[in-house]
């Protein structure tokens, strides 16, 4: 087990290498000049300040040159400076929370939510209470992303006055909630149909007979037995999810107003900051790696016929 | 059943993991803050308002001038000009200057403002190591050019064009004539710096010490909430709230949302969200005259653009009142010429082409021998650009019988990078924000050959003698009107065809009385009345 994860953590390190090469060659490839956007609109920069900026971020080099100046800092532990001047590996440190909370709670609800509705739609196989999760499913996936989120603010956050209406200001749990829950919206539909076709591909499974036979109570068996075995589909999407949850928070953060990650990473592109986008985006990253490798783990503990050694 | 060891192991797992999560969301959770009742007012603004207040690198917002003064001020409202931390600014020939100080101002760390105070501000932005943003601005100082050489090290580390006579006097000489130094002065760009700014100017302008009427203890880059405190020390006319809680916004659409739910109590708003609030609460929104025009500018380099009658023939077809009422939902108002009426200076002036005429625009383009082939307008990226072009493409098709009109729009940077290559082939609908609210401001830096903002390629005798008489000029009116006259020769050769002034609006909560315009946008946050 301890071999397998050492050999899965070296395995990183060139995936690492490699995506922080492409995310640079890509801020590189942008059109423009970053340095002359940093005047903003109708305003210039004298040329003597604009020497002095792509001196400083030798922008005045070529690619291979650049990437090498940010991999040398790297080694370093130094994750460069943005164009107004702040270290990088300060505007992550202080981001990361924001998305940290906002991510986790809207996966918390989102595993919750969808668990729960998937399983009893598909006990409830043709019901009533099946078929609403089933067209909810579909409506939500229909609407378009940011349409929900203007719109819970708008009803929920400004009409009722329920939730604070943008930014962190209130703190965990107040302020996170109805961002969290728009963000889980995104995964929900796919986890209640994972959930729910896992649910009911078991439930007929002979090993059920048996324990119905046995006379096990309901709750017994629809627990411990329908829904673990259920779940190994389920944890995989779970984990992905949670990568999703993490990254996918530009939008969100950008209508509910949190200065987490995802404005860091929106305001770097637009600056074509390489640094920047390529800090956060190599960060991101590795939380998937990783993320993929705890649920590699998970799965042999839901399943134990499931080899973790001979699957290298 | 007895339950396997096994499985009470991996439930422990999960325990633990769910534990943990609970654990890291509870140590990141933020501290509530509740906001102090009493005399303080919320204000929502964008994140780049606070990006860096040190004065060279000012973007001249109104948060800006609540905590710094500098020698003089515009009124946002009446366009006057008066003397703020200056007793005189005088000058018999426009170049040598001496400018006098008020006694009893002082930084806000307690330290007097001295004459010095200014030289080293003007100084630090001068160097260009220090890449501060408005380091052009410096220009105008003799001894800007051997600071910021063409190439290799600078030869100079102060402006040899200022001088410091004593505490209370500084001697200035321009490069060239310029009647206009005492609106010059009146950005923060211009505003001095305490001795302590000059050891660590990278942290300054996140953490300034400034002489205007509010201070702040500074904010970290990305934060929400920060905290102005009325300074009691201010040299002018006090500030009337006890304090200001600024929230931040990283984008601007939820500043809107977050004033109906009443989280703040003033934002400047356009667009959309401006007329919503026009419709929602009427009496609560007060009129922001921005002073600047939104144009479309004509490439001179390309051939194609070279006969002014072509030009005209364009700028008759746009029917900008279509364009104000139904795209901006009346956000702005049609240009007559080329500044606002706020401006000095501006509002109606001869300008012929700024009519819509399609009958006469039509026979300017047969005159010009008409047009061949496709043409393509640009932009930046921006909501509001990319409509207002392609309704210009609609209005060049149907009164000019131009079929092939495209238009592009691109990043911002990139855009002004072929505009200064001299790549953009075809018309741009670009803004220009005055400096300082002087027609005088616009024209020179639109028109004036040389000038960074001058991407079309016009360079005309005229204008240049036009716009030097108004620099040179002793009187005041003298100024405005040869100015008045460089601006209406420029739209007369119309290297730029002016289409509309933006129109921008504060909102605020009816807690707040007082609340009028600072003079580049925005409110004067030092006049606003709690309760």
């Amino acid at each position: 087990m301890a071999g397998y994860v050492i050999r899965r953590l070296a395995g990183m390190v060139p995936v690492v290498l490699g995506t922080t090469l492409l995310i640079f060659a890509a801020v590189y490839a942008l059109p423009g000049d970053p340095i002359k956007a940093l005047a903003g609109p109708g305003r210039v920069l004298s040329p003597s300040v604009e020497e002095a900026l792509r001196e400083r971020f030798h922008l005045d080099q070529p690619l291979w040159a650049q990437y090498g100046h940010y991999l040398g800092g790297l080694v370093r532990g130094d994750l460069g400076i943005d164009l107004q001047g702040h270290e990088v590996s300060d505007l992550v440190v202080r981001a990361w929370p924001y998305t940290l909370q906002l991510g986790l709670t809207a996966w918390a609800i989102m595993a919750v939510a969808g668990l729960a509705l998937g399983t009893f739609a598909g006990m409830r196989q043709g019901g009533t209470v099946d078929w609403i999760v089933l067209t909810a499913t579909t409506v939500v996936v229909g609407v378009p992303y940011f349409v929900i989120a203007y719109v819970a603010q708008i009803l929920l956050g400004v009409n009722l006055g329920w939730f604070p209406t943008s930014g962190v200001r209130e703190g965990w749990p107040a302020s996170y909630l109805l961002p969290a829950a728009v963000l889980a919206l995104f995964g929900i539909p796919e986890l209640v149909r994972l959930t729910r076709a896992s649910i009911i591909e078991n439930r007929y499974a002979d090993y059920v007979d048996t324990a119905i036979a046995k006379g096990l109570p309901q709750r017994t068996i629809v627990v411990r037995h329908i829904l673990r075995n259920s779940l190994v589909p389920v944890v995989s999407v779970l984990g992905l999810s949670l990568g999703y949850m993490l990254s996918g928070t530009v939008l969100i953060e950008g209508i509910f107003n949190i200065p987490g990650l995802g404005y860091v990473v929106f305001n770097g592109i637009s600056q074509q900051n390489g640094p920047v986008v390529v800090g956060v985006c190599s960060l991101l990253v590795l939380v998937y790696l990783i993320i993929n490798l705890l649920v590699d783990i998970v799965y042999g503990l839901l399943d134990p016929r499931i080899s973790l050694a001979g699957r290298n | 059943m007895t339950v396997v060891p096994a499985a009470r192991g991996r439930r422990r797992v999960l325990a633990v993991l769910v534990a943990v999560s609970m654990t890291v969301l509870a140590a990141c959770a933020g501290k509530s803050s509740a906001s102090d009742g009493g005399q303080s007012f919320a204000v929502g603004i964008p994140a780049f308002f606070v990006q860096n207040l040190t004065p060279g690198s000012s973007g001249s917002s109104y948060v800006d001038y609540a905590i710094w003064s500098p020698l003089t001020r515009v009124d946002g409202q009446s366009g006057k000009l008066e003397m703020l931390v200056a007793d005189s600014i005088e000058s018999t020939d426009n170049v040598n200057w001496t400018i006098k100080l008020k006694p009893g101002w002082t930084f806000q760390d307690g330290s007097p403002v001295t004459a010095q105070s200014f030289a080293d501000s003007w100084n630090a932005t001068a160097l260009g190591a220090n890449a501060l943003t408005s380091n052009a601005s410096t220009s105008i100082f003799a001894g800007y050019a051997a600071m910021n050489p063409p190439k290799g090290k600078p030869a100079a580390k102060t402006l040899s064009g200022v001088h410091v006579v004593d505490k209370s006097t500084l001697e200035v000489t321009l490069v060239k004539p310029n009647a206009l130094l005492p609106y010059i002065l009146s950005s923060t760009t211009f505003a001095p710096l305490p001795a302590s700014a000059t050891k660590d100017l990278k942290n300054f302008g996140t953490h300034p010490i400034g002489n205007g009427p509010y201070k702040t203890s500074g904010w970290d880059t990305g934060a929400q909430d920060i905290k102005l405190e009325r300074y009691d020390g201010y040299g002018g006319t006090k500030a009337l709230a006890s304090g200001i809680d600024l929230h931040v916004y990283q984008q601007t659409g939820a500043i809107y949302t977050d004033f109906q739910a009443g989280t703040i109590d003033l934002a400047l708003l356009d667009g959309a969200d401006l007329s919503k609030a026009k419709k929602d609460t009427p009496s609560q929104v007060v009129d922001v005259q921005y002073p600047a025009v939104v144009y479309l500018s004509f490439p001179l380099y390309d051939s194609r653009f070279a006969n002014p009658q072509l030009r005209r023939a364009i700028s008759m077809a746009i029917d900008r009142d279509a364009i104000v009422k139904s795209l901006l939902a009346g956000n702005a108002k049609a240009a007559t010429g080329l500044a606002p009426p706020t401006l000095t200076g501006g509002g109606e002036a001869k300008c012929d082409a700024c009519k819509y005429d399609p009958q006469q625009a039509k026979a300017a383009l047969q005159a010009a021998g008409g047009w061949n082939g496709p043409m393509t307008l640009y932009t930046y990226q921006d909501p509001t650009n990319e409509k207002v072009l392609q309704a210009i493409a609609n209005q060049l098709r149907t009164n000019l019988g131009i079929q092939k009109v495209s238009f592009e729009s691109q990043p911002i940077a990139q855009l002004y990078q072929g505009l200064g290559g001299k790549s953009i082939k075809g018309p741009s609908l670009l803004y220009s924000g005055a400096p300082y609210p002087h027609i005088y401001a616009l024209a020179d830096q639109m028109f004036s050959a040389g000038a960074p903002l001058n991407v079309t390629g016009y360079d005309s005798k005229v204008f240049a003698g036009l716009i030097a008489q108004a620099a040179s000029s002793k009187d005041a009116d003298a100024t405005t009107n040869y100015a008045k006259q460089a601006a209406e020769q420029a739209l007369t050769d119309l290297p730029v065809a002016p289409l509309y002034w933006p129109v921008g609006g504060l909102v605020h909560s009816d807690r707040l009385s007082g609340v009028v315009p600072e003079v580049l946008g925005g409110a004067r946050l030092s006049v606003v009345k709690v309760g």
